[in-house]
């Protein structure tokens, strides 16, 4: 099911598209915003040097650190009586990065979340469960938009209370399951306390995740854990919301819904265009937005992007699964590892769940890699030699895999700290001596 | 049957680890027939043999231990020279290995506690039975 036909419409057709909504945004911000004017007067750029999509290089980046800096509304090109919305993120570090929307950029977001949710499969017969937090966070509200508009049943669940969550889904009969990938593994885990049967009292067939870099052993194992459909829907506030690409039934990689976004992906060191297919840092010029137009926003993700046609009939280039962000990405010993490289490694291992945590320090000179993974509930045997090798069999892996010379260190169950939102598995004790 | 059920338990070595799965059980009215620990560098398997091993595995399970039930069997020490000796060297003959084995107190006497491969259990036991070698019900 396609909910637009610009979803599978020629790819001239969605660039002519593109072109036209890209050269109203650069005039827009060039007349609107104080902040892009100067730095096209800087650069020498007027709005009418972009005649073609390839022109968007000459544009200048914007940085998470722009929009702090314009705290909260510096960067809205719209009188406050215009927004009808205010988001922000989490602000862990610092001031939080405050978004608006108009009317017309709330109708682009249900409209996306519309295509995230056909996509899934949802019509106006499903029962959605919605446990991602409502508030500030863009992901209870995006998420409860697009199923309004396609007409299904939501359940605003919102977060935490797990046993309660579970408790709904069961007695109201949810079809599709929106929540962190984090959390719909910790809810399994709890479901499974109702025995080894505990399916039969569920009627989920399809979910859609989000909100955190996840790898392909995690994704495998919360579908499983439900016997359900995998979507993964993409998006930050600072663009939208969740929303910006999502996953269909014939592909593990993200239709980006291009008509709204331009992406490119740039090495982040240089800022110039990596080729089709290699990774590098997602950047994004949303094309509709009318709030908060930004042109070129750096998003710290670290994925790549294929133009191949897709077997489901969209023609929408598709990105892969953010495989890191380019602050969290670790240089061990001289090697650049992502904490989803790890990730995937453990879940290839036996006796062991995903449920880890990565510290790295240093012993002297040198980097040391210590990740901390939980045993699985019931240990798979009982002699420590056997366990010991588990043990060296991932330390073996990390090496020849990754690189990286780690120590690992089996713990016990629940006892690494568990996050309803968003997982920290990182700790750099590196960084606090700077 | 002469299977007898142990506890394993996954610990982290970590102070007070031990002291607080004592705690847990005395609080239960576990009754504890045998404790063994083998330990690595960071982590150990305690294996315990108590008088109800369901009871004490839910326990376990609900302070969030990683637990499990495992089918052992147990031979009573006859105090000579090379009584051990005469045990294996069953097992061996009847190409049993042994996954591991260690030796408990049962009151006045002693006994020797074997795990082996769970599909070679019956062979074992009948092997040992056959040789005249005394199998306990319990410990």
């Amino acid at each position: 099911m396609i909910w637009n036909k610009i979803e599978s419409s020629p790819r001239e057709t969605i660039e002519q598209l593109q072109l036209s909504r890209l050269k109203d945004t650069v005039q827009r911000v060039y007349a609107l915003t104080p902040f892009y004017r100067h730095k096209f007067e800087q650069t020498g750029i007027k709005p009418e040097d972009i005649a073609s999509l390839k022109d968007i290089k000459k544009l200048p980046f914007t940085t998470k650190k722009d929009l702090r800096a314009h705290y909260p509304f510096g960067l809205f090109t719209v009188p406050m009586s215009e927004v009808v919305r205010i988001h922000s993120s989490s602000g862990t570090t610092g001031k939080p990065t405050v978004v608006g929307y108009t009317r017309s950029d709330m109708e682009v977001w249900d409209e996306v979340m519309a295509r995230v949710f056909t996509m899934a499969g949802t019509t106006a017969e499903d029962i959605v469960h919605n446990g991602y937090g409502y508030g500030l966070f863009t992901g209870g509200l995006g998420m409860h938009n697009g199923a309004q508009k396609v007409g299904a049943t939501i359940v605003p669940a919102s977060s935490g209370f797990t046993e309660r969550q579970l408790m709904l889904m069961k007695d109201f009969g949810a079809t599709i399951l929106a929540v962190t990938p984090s959390f719909a593994l910790h809810m399994a885990e709890v479901a499974k306390k109702a025995g080894p049967d505990y399916l039969k009292d569920y009627k989920l067939k399809a979910g859609i995740f989000g909100a955190e870099p996840t790898s392909k052993g995690l994704k495998e194992e919360v579908s499983k854990a439900w016997g359900i459909d995998y979507h993964e829907v993409y998006g930050l506030s600072e663009i939208i919301g969740p929303g910006v690409a999502c996953s269909c039934k014939k592909s593990d990689l993200l239709h980006v819904f291009e008509d709204h976004f331009f992406v490119e992906i740039i090495d982040p060191a240089t800022g110039e265009e990596v080729p089709e297919g290699q990774r590098g840092e997602l950047v994004i010029t949303p094309l509709t937005k009318q709030a908060l137009p930004l042109l070129r926003y750096r998003t710290g993700d670290i994925t790549s992007i294929t133009k191949e046609p897709c077997r489901c009939g969209r023609t929408m280039l598709r990105m892969e699964s953010i495989v890191g962000r380019t602050d969290d990405m670790l240089i061990i010993g001289g090697v650049n590892v992502y904490p989803s490289q790890i990730e995937h490694v453990i879940s290839n291992a036996y006796g062991v769940t995903l449920n880890y945590q990565i510290i790295a320090d240093k012993k002297g000179y040198l980097d040391k890699l210590e990740i901390h993974i939980e045993v699985s509930d019931e240990i798979v045997c009982d002699n420590v030699a056997q366990m010991e090798n588990i043990k060296k069999s991932i330390q073996a892996a990390l090496l020849s895999n990754l690189y990286i010379n780690a120590t690992v260190r089996l713990v016990e169950p629940r006892s690494i700290e568990r996050s309803m939102g968003k997982a920290v598995r990182i700790i750099d004790k590196r960084k606090s001596d700077e | 049957m002469s299977k007898i059920k142990q506890l394993s338990v996954f610990m982290e070595n970590k102070k007070g680890e031990l002291s607080d799965v004592m705690t847990l059980l005395s609080q239960n009215n576990v009754s504890i027939k045998s404790i063994n620990l083998v330990d690595s560098a960071d982590f150990g398997i305690l294996k315990l043999i108590v008088d109800d091993e369901q009871k004490t595995k839910h326990i376990l399970d609900d302070a969030g231990f990683s637990v499990k039930i495992t089918d052992v069997f147990a031979v009573a020490i006859d105090d000579h020279v090379g009584s051990f000796h005469e045990v294996v060297s069953v097992l061996s003959q009847n190409d049993i290995n042994i996954e591991y084995t260690y030796t408990v107190n049962n009151g006045q006497n002693g006994a020797f506690v074997f795990k082996v491969d769970a599909g070679d259990f019956q062979k074992a036991t009948e092997a040992l039975s056959k040789a005249g070698v005394q199998l306990l019900q319990k410990i």
